[in-house]
């Protein structure tokens, strides 16, 4: 039991550290999710599964996101954080759902979960300067499981991605995501 | 034992998969949850069940799944699958528990689920030519798609099924059957298979059947003797409700049709309480419509249908037996626009004559509601558009043979036509310019012995399109039965003007000339209709009853003998041998 005690709290002790978090290219190799290009202002990565019916209808918004605020310095990271999402079953997900083309990366244990708080797909998180600003829905469409709206009327991650790129801090620095829990992806 | 162990085994014990949750999950679940079914991932193997655990609590906590929201203590119904409150709690004990696997030799049989077809091979499978590409945006998406019947005899259906092709998008049907081409008309002015916009007024539930399809929810076959009649050169009008699903989507709907070899003898009633009127102001959180109403006769209740919109809250339906006691047929706490369930009782309820059939619904349009798709709330009316509200409760019933039931309908018919009046002026405050809405409620006026309202709508269709031979016609026709017979006379003659030919018009002038005692004149209309329509027995008859009462009974007896030439059916020549025996002894 002791053993099991200790290994959770050095776990959350290295999350804490964004250099410790590693994930996965889909070629296998690990790679730090924070390195980025020289000149890039904020990161945003947005957590999705190939099974969960609302990380997929959120693509086209997503790719609306990437193609607004990629060219003003943001990049983008999806990330798959359920361990059943196999390299195979992400690219036979990107042939069908249009991301806007963003870099794929698999999180089989978690680390960036832990790292960024996320608890659903499909679920945002916004980072710049090693910590991360902003946590949550991508908008306010989804009002609960199976209560969604025709539209949204708040873009909570549109507004925190303008928020750093103006030095604000967000409006909400976490906000509650609904969507498909990946407490269960870890089971 | 170690206490380690003693703690896993109570854990454990407590509730197992194997043992406690596959049972639940493939009777409640695995219909939907297959692969391929409409549930978005399966549920059959601890596996499958291990990485949606915590979800499965959260979804029947909140019981959105399974997706039953009828009070579970009403019907009961067909196909009902709802958890109870002990199996809820269940699931949670088993995820609180660690989801723990438990013995294989607990395993229940797998679930069965039936591949295709549900009822089996239909005798006629209706499909798209092309199939309907849906975005992969966008809010949900209704599509009417109209599908000829291509059958050569009227035939009875004992069961429709409808499989939406692409079941992760298409999440409920409404069918109906049009048996004109009003439907097939509207498709074709939009591109592409289907169009949008409303179920054309002539495409309705066939005989006091439903049809439609939610997931999971297959109408069962028909006693033969219940089928309902299908006609040919009729269409299968099938509105879909999509959800896009964030990649383009095609959908292939098909309709199996069942037949049965005989005829139908018995046709259950249609019964449809609810309201038109509904005016619902911006912020209202709990607008209240009821409606009511005695039954003349003894009925046994077959299925009921909820209809409403996005801000309904709170659906239900009661039965009030004569002596009071009240008899809950549905309820539905939160309604959920998404599940247009048909309910069918497992066993009819008998309702005696005098029992009060009522319904109550309740409208959230506050900005508290997050299924109001409106941010600020707006003024909401009633209105076939999923952006207007509708409150409709359908009752199927049977009687006890069609003299009782056309009791029924003769009572029930009025109220219903009433409440129609009232949707269709509320369309024509936001389409003033249709005529085509004013002569439909013109009519329903009449129907309804309203002449002065008829006069007045089908007015106002002249007044859209003035060069209309028929709509004057109309307008004379409404002004007769309103006994305005100077003013009807006048728009016949204006209706003429337009086009001398129309035979109806110097028909139904020449009645009304007889209506003022003006035989020769309508004696010369007359003779109009059977010079344009020399096959037609009608013209004759008007014709001769015209001459006799201007005392030409020679010209009578002439006309009588030239509609007995066109060998009318048997009772009218009787009639009319009667008559000419009568018109010769004059």
């Amino acid at each position: 039991m002791a053993r099991g005690f200790a290994s959770i709290a050095l776990a959350a002790t290295l999350a804490a550290s964004s250099q410790s978090v590693r994930v996965e290219r889909l070629d296998g190799s690990l790679t730090n999710p924070f390195d980025w290009p020289s000149g890039t202002k904020a990161a945003a990565f947005v957590f999705v599964s190939t099974e969960c019916p609302i990380s997929n209808r959120y693509a086209p918004e997503i790719r609306r996101l990437v193609d607004a605020f990629a060219p003003k310095g943001v990049v983008f990271r999806l990330v798959y954080p359920n361990p059943a999402d196999t390299a195979d079953a992400i690219r036979h997900h990107l042939t069908g759902f249009d991301f806007g083309g963003v870099d794929p990366l698999r999180d089989p244990t978690q680390a960036l979960v832990r790292f960024t708080g996320a608890t659903v797909t499909p679920e945002a998180a916004v980072v710049m300067g090693g910590r991360v600003v902003y946590r949550g829905r991508i908008d306010d469409r989804y009002a609960a499981l199976g209560v969604d709206r025709q539209t949204a009327a708040t873009h909570d991650l549109e507004d925190a991605l303008s928020a750093a790129l103006a030095g604000r801090p967000a409006a909400h620095r976490t906000t509650q995501a609904v969507g498909c829990f990946i407490a269960d992806f870890a089971r | 034992m170690t206490a380690a162990l003693a703690l896993a085994a109570m854990l454990a014990g407590d509730v197992t998969y194997t043992r406690d949750i596959a049972p639940l999950l493939n009777d409640r679940c695995a219909m939907c949850h297959h692969p391929g079914g409409s549930g978005p991932f399966s549920l059959l193997t601890y596996a499958d069940v291990r990485r949606h655990a915590a979800q499965i609590v959260a979804v029947t906590a909140r019981r959105y799944m399974p997706p039953w929201k009828a009070d579970p203590s009403d019907g009961p119904f067909v196909g009902q699958h709802p958890l109870s409150a002990d199996e809820i709690a269940r699931i949670q004990r088993w995820v609180d528990g660690g989801a723990v696997e438990g013995d294989a030799h607990d395993l229940p049989p797998p679930a069965r689920w039936t591949e295709g077809w549900q009822l089996g091979t239909p005798d006629v499978v209706l499909t798209l030519p092309e199939p309907y590409r849906l975005a992969a945006s966008g809010t949900d998406v209704f599509r009417i798609f109209v599908l000829p019947v291509p059958i050569a005899a009227a035939k009875f259906v004992r069961a429709l099924e409808f499989r939406p092709g692409n079941p992760a998008v298409v999440h409920h049907a409404n069918i109906r059957i049009d048996p004109t081409p009003a439907s097939k008309r509207l498709d074709e002015e939009q591109a592409g298979p289907g169009y949008e916009g409303l179920i054309a007024h002539s495409a309705q539930y066939p005989d006091g059947h439903f049809l439609g399809w939610t997931p999971g929810q297959v109408a069962p076959l028909l006693p033969k003797d219940l089928a309902w009649r299908l006609e040919p050169s009729s269409f299968i009008v099938a509105e879909l409700h999509m959800q896009p699903s964030g990649r383009p989507e095609t959908v292939a709907p098909s309709i199996g049709l069942y037949f049965s070899d005989v005829p139908a003898t018995r046709t259950p009633a249609m019964l449809r309480l609810g309201r038109q009127s509904i005016d619902i102001p911006a912020g209202d959180a709990a607008y209240t419509i009821t409606d009511s109403y005695v039954l003349p006769v003894d009925v046994e209740v077959e299925a009921v249908q909820p209809h409403a919109h996005y801000r309904a809250r709170n659906v239900r339906g009661d039965a009030t037996f004569p002596d009071g006691t009240k008899k809950e047929l549905i309820a539905i706490a939160e309604w959920d626009f998404r599940w247009q369930h048909v309910y069918r009782f497992v066993t009819p309820i008998r309702l005696p004559k005098g029992t009060t059939l009522s319904m109550r619904y309740t409208y959230d349009n506050s900005a508290d509601n997050p299924r109001n798709p409106d941010r600020p709330a707006r003024r909401t009316r009633w209105g076939q558009r999923s952006s207007d509200e509708m409150g409709d409760l359908w009752i199927q019933v049977l009687t006890r043979d069609d003299r009782d039931l056309s009791t029924l309908e003769r009572g029930f018919r009025p109220k219903v036509a009433a409440e129609d009046v009232i949707g269709y002026e509320v369309e024509i405050e936001k389409r003033p310019a249709d005529a085509g809405l004013h002569d439909d409620v013109a009519l329903l006026c009449l129907e309804l012995g309203r002449a002065a309202d008829a006069v007045k709508h089908f007015a106002a269709s002249l007044a859209l399109k003035p060069r209309s031979a028929a709509a004057h016609y109309n307008l004379a026709t409404a002004l007769t039965v309103a006994h305005r017979l100077d003013d009807a006379i006048a728009e016949y003659r204006r209706a003429l003007v337009l086009d001398p030919d129309y035979a109806n018009a110097h028909n139904n002038l020449g009645s009304a000339l007889v209506g003022q005692g003006k035989y020769d004149e309508a004696i010369r209309e007359y003779r109009e209709v059977v010079r344009l329509q020399p096959s037609v027995v009608g013209g004759y008859v008007n014709l001769a009853a015209a001459c006799a009462a201007a005392g030409d009974f020679t010209r009578a007896i002439e006309a009588i003998d030239a509609a007995l030439k066109l060998n009318p059916p048997d009772a009218l020549a009787g009639d009319l041998r009667r008559l000419r025996g009568a018109y010769l002894q004059k």
